[in-house]
């Protein structure tokens, strides 16, 4: 059973995003993470790096496959999750929240605009799998 | 759908990388069908994945006495020893709709691919249905890819006879996987690092097969690439047109040689050369 919170934002690329202020905390979805199954490692990004968006922000590898991770708004890496660091297994475990991956400061919200709401994401996924 | 073909060869380990992803670049970039491409290995090498930490995966004295050379790619996975081989690469866009957007369906789908090409040599392959990361897989001989099938890999009578590895970007993925035609337990335990096998080798002999010790005429790589080829015509419904790197390929490649021959990137994975993808 896919979680699609309702209080967070999606994007096409399997990445969610938690507002608060300028501040966006980007996770992978609860979809992403049974698609990739048992995640092994990740790639952050710098703190103060700048990332674009539709831009691979880092990368992150399963049991078989390395997958970039996309950015879905532009602006400053300020946290990345260190938690990450001595128990990768959250990421699978608990996505949406302890999950979490980095931090970013945006500099244009009007990108979240093109992001889609919990039941246009699931709408999406639904429309995915049945191709 | 046309796909285009690049017949077997055997490059570098270092030129085998950069023409992949060379390959994967420009068919993203220029959003161009797939390109199927069969290689070999020469000298020999030991690949490790995209995420490993050569020093603790590899025998580096040992590769180097032996005349191996050792490289990174780009891809998930394992370590592994390329000797006596076919690998395949796919290198496909998200323009095309042969293949699903998610890692395991891609998977099966080159899977049953290779398995239609290795029942023209009346092998029976079949997918592997655990998973490398699940509860209950080996951990001795986790540093090898041949050790331990993952989900929709191929297994002959139980024993795994293709290990494969993939990366995914935005625009697409690049897969490529080895088919042995011989295996040599004992020096891939020798290259490849296994502290917390008794017997390694032995655990590998167990573990693994190849396409020339299973049935009773050996082919040849080039016989081996032809026959898997047609796997991919008859379960796909595709054609394959040979043609030969672009220019643009070509120079890329060329430039991205420097990136898969230098320490940057195969001891501490950067990237001096361009970003991949």
């Amino acid at each position: 059973m896919k979680v699609f919170p309702e209080d967070l934002l999606y994007s096409h690329e399997h990445i969610w995003v938690r507002v608060d202020g300028d501040m966006a905390t980007l996770g992978i979805t609860d979809y992403a993470q049974e698609s990739l199954g048992e995640v092994l490692s990740i790639e952050f990004p710098e703190i103060d790096a700048y990332v674009e968006r539709d831009e691979a922000f880092g990368s992150i590898e399963s049991t078989k496959a390395v997958v970039d991770l996309i950015a879905c708004v532009s602006g400053t890496i300020v946290s990345v999750n260190e938690d990450i660091n001595d128990d990768i297994g959250i990421i699978n475990s608990d996505p949406h929240d302890t999950g979490w991956l980095v931090v970013i400061e945006m500099d244009d919200m009007q990108q979240l605009d093109d992001l889609l709401d919990a039941a246009g994401y699931h709408d999406f996924i639904m429309q995915q799998e049945s191709e | 759908m046309i796909w285009r073909l690049i017949h077997y060869r055997p490059y570098s380990a270092f030129e085998n990388m950069a023409i992949d992803e060379a390959i994967f670049r420009e068919t993203i970039r220029r959003q161009k069908p797939p390109t199927l491409r069969f290689f070999g290995w020469r000298p020999s090498a030991v690949s490790i994945g995209y995420f490993q930490d050569l020093t603790k995966e590899i025998n580096v004295d040992r590769c180097r006495l032996s005349g191996v050379d050792i490289v990174r790619r780009m891809t998930g996975g394992k370590a592994v020893y390329h000797r006596d081989e076919v690998t395949y690469s796919l290198a496909a866009g998200k323009s095309g709709k042969l293949f699903p957007d998610h890692i395991v369906g891609t998977y099966e789908k080159i899977s049953l691919c290779l398995a239609r090409g290795l029942s023209l040599l009346g092998i029976k392959a079949q997918l592997a249905k655990t998973n490398a990361g699940a509860p209950g897989g080996k951990p001795e001989m986790a540093s090898a890819c041949f050790s331990m099938p993952s989900g929709n890999e191929l297994i002959v009578a139980g024993r795994k006879i293709c290990g494969s590895a993939q990366t995914r970007t935005q625009g697409g993925f690049l897969q490529h996987g080895s088919l042995l035609l011989t295996f040599d337990p004992v020096e891939t335990a020798a290259l490849i690092l296994s502290p917390r096998a008794p017997e390694p080798s032995e655990e590998l002999r167990r573990s693994v097969t190849a396409v020339n010790d299973i049935i009773p005429a050996p082919v040849s790589a080039e016989d081996l690439s032809m026959i898997l080829q047609k796997g991919f015509i008859a379960e796909l419904g595709i054609s394959l047109s040979e043609e030969p790197l672009t220019p643009d390929e070509k120079a890329l490649s060329r430039q991205l040689v420097k990136k898969y021959e230098s320490d940057a990137w195969n001891r501490e994975r950067k990237r001096t050369t361009g970003k991949s993808g």
